[in-house]
């Protein structure tokens, strides 16, 4: 164990592949804070379309959602890297190829969790909100989204740490994120256990924070 | 969205071809943005690699960058950029193909299967598979691997070979170097199959270079080409120039001796049979 | 479009095997994992939630430990950190039998059996406490009120969230690829790089596992309606 390979690479592990820094395109931080930002619009949308009356809008929410449920997040990443060129004949680079790949799958299971706050509200708020005579647009605008949002800020957090994890699976692509950063300095000093080491205590240090974030939201809403 | 996404998935998968996309050449698309795309490795010094200062550099990017880059900004007549993607044998034909890069400059070996999908420039560095063993191992060749357990790179041409010849052998299949080496050192595998200047590199690199040794006899011919996009003559002409030009004038062999050479990298002398060959390549002006 | 297709290269040469023996590798190491995260689950699932410190202890730094850190580091873990530990005997026959399966299977095993035991300790917390104080009153004791009454209870309950943890625990093992082991992922790859075909390849990978999650789902959906147990289970539906 010599851990001053750690010390000797900080900046390019931290800067360049955790926050996103330097002369790469990369940074897990990076891809995962907008990736969540931008697939949440998305994922109402898609959760409120599994609910929709229309029957063809539920069935195309519902087959988007099966989709990318049933298939590996490495496949999505490949299909965007090689498909997206080729229809559109110019060439994405590897930040916006991975950020669509992950807006597009993570809109799939925030879809699912939308669907399932929007049905945690008691269907006693729906029905009353109706007898006053609110319109089901206005119901789910100001009676049962405010409240399905709140119920869902748990999910939503475990759902971020998920895709924290995930980011790593991007390095396929190129893109230089914690892990590959450790990768590249790994095929330079062959020192993995260091290395791996290093970013298992960043990753669980994220990931545990912020799930204990996520736990004591749960305690306070559910005390609420 | 997701119906615009959804339809285009599906057309993809079912109709496949509409012909809107490709409008231009390589050549075309270099002298409009000014840049070079450039598909290469960040794990294969020295070939190409990330150094101690977080740079990108290697030997196959000098020979874009030296070699090729100033024939084109003279065909073009004005200053040209690289941009440097990384490319693995999983995603560099794909990223050809794409028109995400324009050119692979690594350790891609020309195939005449590899010829069906691109086109390759002359060959540029010649070498072939070896093993990279433990001093005192008994494998000493492709012979001695029968029943052993052999690491290889996955989707390289060398984990084909060793399945095809040595059926025997359990071959265990890494998704890079690093995976592959530290399996060796740990005994997970009794030996390493790999391109034998790869494993030199490896050698040079490990903590204890003379505890391994680099055996056997090339049992594979791996001719190394820099790979573009197929039917492009105009532009593989300029390439190939490129390369020619920089042998003739002997700045191929400087590159060559930075990388390579005593204080190179990764010291791996020139043979004068392969000095040779690669003289060969030139055509007469 | 540049990219001419050529679907034969699915079903001439060894393609088709390839692909074959490659499910049935991903099935093989799911299936064992997936038993394995079950095992691990139920125990700390329920460890979490009894008056028990030590326990609820352990089982909580089980969990918090395994799955906070990316499946891709545990493959490493298991594969490269565990195997020195073992006497030299051991590790001879490991690495003659297929190390890199076994490894890949205790990481998604074991971290999977963390995830794993979150949905069941949900479950078991959704059960009516008076389940529990119904069951000792009659004179079980805590282990065998748990064994008879709240687990079978509780992986009733849990049936759809455990099912899609299990098909996560599916798509993740193709991250065993890192390490070597040959599944459907790999062979996909495999096949690009006989081929040079990756859009083909990739779209018959893509369809193995969207058609194994799809029958799966449907699967155990049915198995979910046979097990229902009457009034405990709120049949969600979507308008």
């Amino acid at each position: 164990m010599d851990f001053q390979v750690i010390l000797n690479n900080f900046g390019f592990l931290f800067f360049q592949g955790f926050l996103g820094f330097g002369d790469f395109a990369g940074g897990t931080l990076r891809l995962a804070i907008p990736a969540i930002v931008l697939a949440f619009p998305l994922g109402i949308i898609i959760g409120l379309g599994r609910l929709a009356r229309t029957r063809w809008i539920s069935f195309l929410a519902t087959i988007y959602v099966e989709f990318f449920r049933g298939v590996p997040l490495v496949m999505v990443i490949f299909w965007f890297w090689f498909i997206i060129p080729n229809l559109l004949g110019v060439s994405l680079p590897e930040y916006g190829v991975a950020l669509t790949a992950f807006v597009v799958f993570e809109a799939a299971y925030l879809g699912e969790i939308v669907r399932a706050g929007i049905q945690s509200v008691a269907r006693g708020q729906v029905e009353a909100a109706a007898a006053t005579g609110l319109s089901h647009t206005n119901t789910m605008r100001h009676i049962v989204l405010p409240q399905a949002l709140r119920n869902m800020i748990p999910a939503l957090v475990t759902q971020f740490i998920v895709l924290l994890k995930d980011t790593s699976l991007a390095s396929i692509i190129g893109y230089i994120d914690l892990t590959k950063a450790a990768q590249i300095v790994n095929n330079r000093e062959i020192r993995p256990f260091e290395l791996y080491l290093f970013i298992a205590v960043v990753y669980w240090l994220c990931s545990y924070g912020m799930s204990r974030y996520a736990g004591s939201l749960e305690r306070r809403l559910s005390a609420g | 969205m997701k119906q615009v996404l959804r339809v285009l998935l599906i057309t993809v998968l079912l109709v496949g071809i509409n012909e809107s996309a490709r409008a231009q050449t390589t050549l075309e698309k270099i002298e409009r943005t000014g840049t070079i795309v450039i598909g290469t490795r960040t794990g294969s010094p020295p070939f190409a690699y990330v150094n101690k200062n977080n740079d990108w550099v290697g030997f196959s990017i000098d020979l874009v960058e030296k070699a090729i880059v100033p024939v084109l900004a003279k065909k073009i007549g004005k200053s040209i950029k690289v941009e440097k993607k990384e490319s693995a044998p999983q995603t560099r034909i794909p990223l050809l193909t794409s028109n995400a890069v324009d050119l692979i400059a690594e350790t891609m070996t020309d195939t005449q299967a590899r010829r069906e999908s691109v086109d390759f420039s002359i060959t540029y560095f010649v070498t072939g598979a070896q093993f990279l063993v433990k001093k005192g191992s008994p494998i000493n060749g492709i012979k001695a691997a029968a029943g052993k357990r052999i690491a290889a790179q996955q989707g390289s041409t060398n984990a084909r070979i060793i399945r095809e010849r040595v059926p025997s052998a359990r071959l265990v299949e890494f998704p890079d170097q690093p995976a592959a080496f530290q399996a060796l050192v740990q005994g997970q595998v009794q030996a390493y199959t790999n391109d034998g200047i790869q494993l030199a590199g490896l050698k040079a690199k490990a903590p204890k270079p003379d505890e391994w040794v680099v055996v056997g006899e090339f049992y594979s011919y791996e001719p190394y080409g820099m790979a573009m996009r197929k039917n492009e003559s105009d532009f593989r002409h300029l390439v190939n120039v490129g390369l020619m030009d920089a042998i003739e004038s002997g700045r191929y062999f400087e590159i060559y001796e930075k990388w390579f050479g005593k204080k190179g990298e990764v010291p791996y002398p020139l043979s004068a049979e392969t000095k040779r060959f690669l003289q060969m390549q030139v055509v007469p002006k | 479009m540049s990219y001419q297709f050529d679907w034969s290269v699915l079903f001439s040469g060894q393609s088709g095997s390839w692909l074959l023996q490659g499910l049935i590798t991903t099935l093989q190491i799911s299936a064992l994992a997936w038993l394995l995260a079950l095992v691990l689950g139920i125990f700390a699932g329920s460890f979490r939630t009894l008056p028990i410190g030590p326990l609820r202890w352990a089982a909580s730094c089980y969990v918090e430990f395994f799955r906070n850190v990316p499946l891709l580091v545990w493959m490493f873990f298991w594969y490269f950190g565990v195997p020195p530990l073992l006497p030299q005997a051991v590790q001879d026959w490991l690495f003659d039998h297929g190390a890199e399966f076994w490894a890949g299977m205790f990481a998604l095993g074991v971290y999977h059996g963390a995830r794993f035991s979150e949905v069941i300790r949900a479950g078991i917390q959704s059960i009516p406490s008076t389940q529990f104080e119904a069951a000792v009153s009659t004179g079980l004791t805590i282990a065998q009120t748990y064994r008879l009454i709240i687990i079978p209870i509780a992986l009733r309950l849990i049936i759809p969230p455990a099912t899609n943890e299990s098909l996560n625990l599916l798509k993740n093992s193709s991250v065993a690829l890192t390490i070597g082991v040959a599944e459907l992922t790999f062979q996909t790859r495999q096949i690009e790089t006989y081929t040079a075909r990756a859009i083909e390849a990739l779209t018959a990978g893509t369809l193995i596992y969207l058609l194994l999650c799809l029958c799966i789902a449907a699967l155990v959906s049915r198995l979910e309606r046979r097990f229902a147990i009457p009034g405990m289970i709120v049949q969600m539906r979507a308008e």
